[in-house]
């Protein structure tokens, strides 16, 4: 066994110093991490995005001058393969960034085990567990957790306020059964309630189930006016045709992650005509649509799937916070640097390689930018989270279209008025 | 280079921890023929008692005693012992596939109670904030991580030693006699019944004592830990490194766990650019190739067990001993 273990870590050491020759040979590399599911069907077009925005730095000059070279690990969904994984990245490869993970069940042991104890920063796209901002807030994450995730309460708000406004007086919540849907369906329980809708029921949905129809059957027992729907296209397709076969009504307010083609598709348009979804981006700015556009560029398809935008904000805000804090920087003084990426006062900066460029020039000479992303000017707050506007989105024939744009005033102004 | 070290020292913190999980189950299987195919189930109890106990209190949730870290972690071997004695009394007179398939069963359920107990497990959000052991009077996170595999290191040693006095003892002769013959064993005036759930509490307190570790290290648990993946896992390990044999389990749990991580590490390096994407796939491919071939090549393990005693001394003391049992 002793001699076994020598070999690995001879064959490691080995590894490293071919790495280290290669690195030598060009001018000069920045590692950063990058750990996603990336063998899992969702998680893989999430790393796909990362590593896309790495190749745009690069175009556009590179973190401070030197190749940013993205190097991916795949967490498996699961949590000791993730933390195994982080630890790599940040004790071999020496990374001061990782971006990273989906899951808040392994990215919350990555913050709490390895990267705030180590001084690395952490940005994630998908995390969305609350405990993420309790960490953050008891001063364990050291300043170093972001997540371009706007977390759950604000598309709970929104979907009140849409309930409101559409004069529907009762409703019942369907969640998915994780640490997001049991957030955003009690937070959005809370929210109708606030605004005077009566809720039936909190129907929690697990996972990988065959058949919804017992859950679809206890909902409909309460002819409830409208459904809540947090849930991901797997288990929303099964459930909703479910639903919908039962005879319940059609008045559905859905939350981002049903943002789907696989959702509109097999539910189909014409069951959809009453659905209205809720999202914390803004399609507003010229670089929202530029990255849709580009995204269709570079891959061929519109980016249609949960988390993509969010992938793309998150490693484009944290490799341009490396560059403004130098290729040398620790993960300490990277988190430093992200207000300044994200100052609402500073340039307004597109999410091209020619924005990148033109942000990368402004933050060398010690300006700041505010970068527009895919998500829409971001900003975040003293727990790493994101406050972002809103906006509401229904199904049409060409996909999904926008219909309404709450403004981050309004949003605020409406969550402290319910809460 | 202290890079290499820190991950190595890292790597071999989780594969002793596995190692300690996999000489829980070798107890079960290796020496009685138990089929726990729950073995995360124990793993759980022992990493959500240790965090119940030892963990800070949260508001409108149950726990957070805050308890000082070896009474934490006692308390955690201790939930795993007692689940694995509900479970041993209601399931044990069920044999092999029915056995695996009903503490399978408890392994789901535990899985949906912590998932939806959000008063004591803090449902899918799991619970945060395990002060771990000497992280407070520890500056370096290097140091932290020596200290630490050392806590593991010894808690394996413990496990090691324990279970070698236990087999080599009248009981683990007693174990091995209903194993192979669970009729014969009866006839010499052994209770299957009793010797079977003391293998199987003993066992699962080993297995918890590893799950409580595990949480001490991560500092949280969420039910994403306790998905049936670990069972597998574990399973691999003993078979690979070879049932009934202490040594074997170890081993196994080592090369399967580095299987399991170092290739992804190596895959990093070694797949061009291009294909950086696929690499969780491809690993994935190479573990199960690993295992399937492992199987095929030496179904027995890399070390099998071996029943050294001389004949006589073996056959000679099991007799007069029976009186104790």
């Amino acid at each position: 066994m002793k001699r076994h273990i020598l070999g690995l870590a001879g064959a490691s050491a080995l590894a490293i110093g071919l790495q280290t020759g290669a690195a030598l040979a060009q001018d000069c590399s920045v590692n950063v991490g990058t750990l996603y599911p990336t063998s899992v069907d969702w998680g893989r077009p999430i790393a796909e995005t990362a590593l896309w925005v790495g190749e745009m730095i690069n175009e556009a000059g590179g973190v401070d001058g030197c190749d940013v070279n993205m190097i991916l690990r795949d967490d498996q969904n699961d949590g000791r393969v993730g933390v195994d994984a982080a630890r790599a990245l940040v004790d071999i490869d020496q990374v001061q960034l990782l971006i990273g993970t989906v899951s808040s069940g392994i990215t919350i042991p990555i913050l709490t085990s390895v990267t705030a104890p180590a001084g690395v920063m952490q940005m994630s796209c998908c995390s969305s567990s609350t405990r993420l901002t309790e960490i953050a807030a008891s001063g364990e994450a050291r300043g170093l957790w972001f997540r371009t995730f706007a977390t759950a309460d604000v598309q709970a708000a929104v979907a009140a306020m849409l309930a409101r406004d559409a004069g529907i007086e009762s409703i019942t919540v369907v969640y998915k059964n994780d640490d997001w849907g049991q957030d955003i369906g009690r937070m959005a329980a809370a929210a109708f309630e606030a605004v005077g809708i009566e809720v039936h029921a909190s129907i929690a949905l697990n996972d990988a189930q065959p058949s919804y129809r017992a859950e679809a059957t206890q909902a409909l027992r309460d002819q409830p006016g409208a459904l809540y729907l947090a849930l991901y296209p797997t288990e929303g397709i099964s459930f909703v045709r479910e639903w919908l076969g039962l005879g319940g009504t059609s008045v559905m307010i859905g939350a981002n992650s049903l943002r789907s083609d696989d959702f509109r598709t097999t539910v189909g348009l014409a069951n959809l005509g009453d659905f209205v979804g809720t999202d914390t981006s803004s399609p507003r700015v010229p670089s929202a649509e530029a990255f849709v556009d580009a995204y269709a560029a570079h891959f061929g398809s519109a980016p249609s799937g949960p988390g993509l935008a969010n992938s793309f904000d998150a490693a484009a805000i944290a490799l341009l916070a490396y560059h403004a804090a130098g290729r040398d920087a620790t993960g300490t003084e990277i988190a430093a640097q992200v207000p300044r990426v994200t100052d609402p006062d500073g340039e307004a900066i597109p999410a091209t390689v020619e924005g990148f460029a033109q942000a990368m020039a402004i933050l060398s000479e010690g300006g700041s930018v505010s970068y527009q992303g895919a998500t829409g000017a971001v900003t975040f707050d003293a727990n790493g989270n994101v406050s972002a506007p809103a906006v509401s989105w229904v199904f049409d024939d060409s996909g999904m279209a926008e219909q309404s744009y709450i403004s981050l005033e309004e949003v605020s102004g409406f969550m402290a008025s319910i809460n | 280079m202290i890079g290499v070290v820190s991950y190595l020292t890292f790597f071999l913190t989780m594969a002793g921890i596995m190692a300690i999980i996999t000489l829980g189950l070798n107890l079960q299987w290796g020496y009685t023929g138990l089929f726990n195919g729950g073995v995360v189930a124990f793993f759980g109890a022992g990493a959500y008692g240790t965090m119940i106990l030892g963990g800070p209190a949260e508001p409108g949730q149950f726990g957070g005693f805050g308890l000082p870290y070896l009474v934490a972690l006692g308390g955690g071997i201790l939930l795993a012992a007692a689940l694995a004695w509900v479970v041993g009394l209601l399931t044990l007179r069920l044999r092999h596939d029915y056995l695996a398939i009903s503490t399978f069963g408890v392994a789901v359920a535990l899985e949906s109670l912590a998932r939806n107990s959000q008063w004591l497990t803090g449902g899918a959000r799991g619970m945060r904030g395990f002060p771990r052991p000497f992280e407070a009077v520890i500056e370096s996170n290097f140091l932290f991580g020596v200290v630490f595999l050392l806590i593991v290191l010894a808690v394996l040693a413990l496990v090691w030693w324990g279970i070698e006095r236990l087999v080599h003892s009248p009981f683990g002769r007693a174990l091995r006699a209903i194993r192979e013959d669970e009729t014969a064993a009866r006839a010499l005036g052994k209770s299957p019944t009793r010797l079977r759930l003391w293998s199987l509490v003993i066992g699962a307190a080993i297995m918890g004592a590893g799950g409580g570790l595990y949480v001490s290290y991560t500092a949280f648990v969420s039910p994403q830990d306790l998905l049936p993946i670990l069972t597998f896992q574990i399973w691999a390990m003993l078979i690979v490194g070879g049932a009934g044999n202490n040594r074997g389990a170890v081993l196994g749990a080592v090369l399967i766990w580095g299987a399991w991580t170092l290739s992804g590490f190596a895959l990093t390096r070694l797949v061009p650019d291009s294909m950086q994407l696929d690499a969780g796939s491809i690993q994935y491919i190479l573990i199960g190739t690993l295992i399937v071939s492992m199987l095929l090549w030496r179904p027995e393990g890399l070390l099998p067990e071996r029943i050294s005693n001389p004949r006589n001394t073996t056959a000679g003391k099991a007799a007069p001993t029976s009186n104790k049992e």
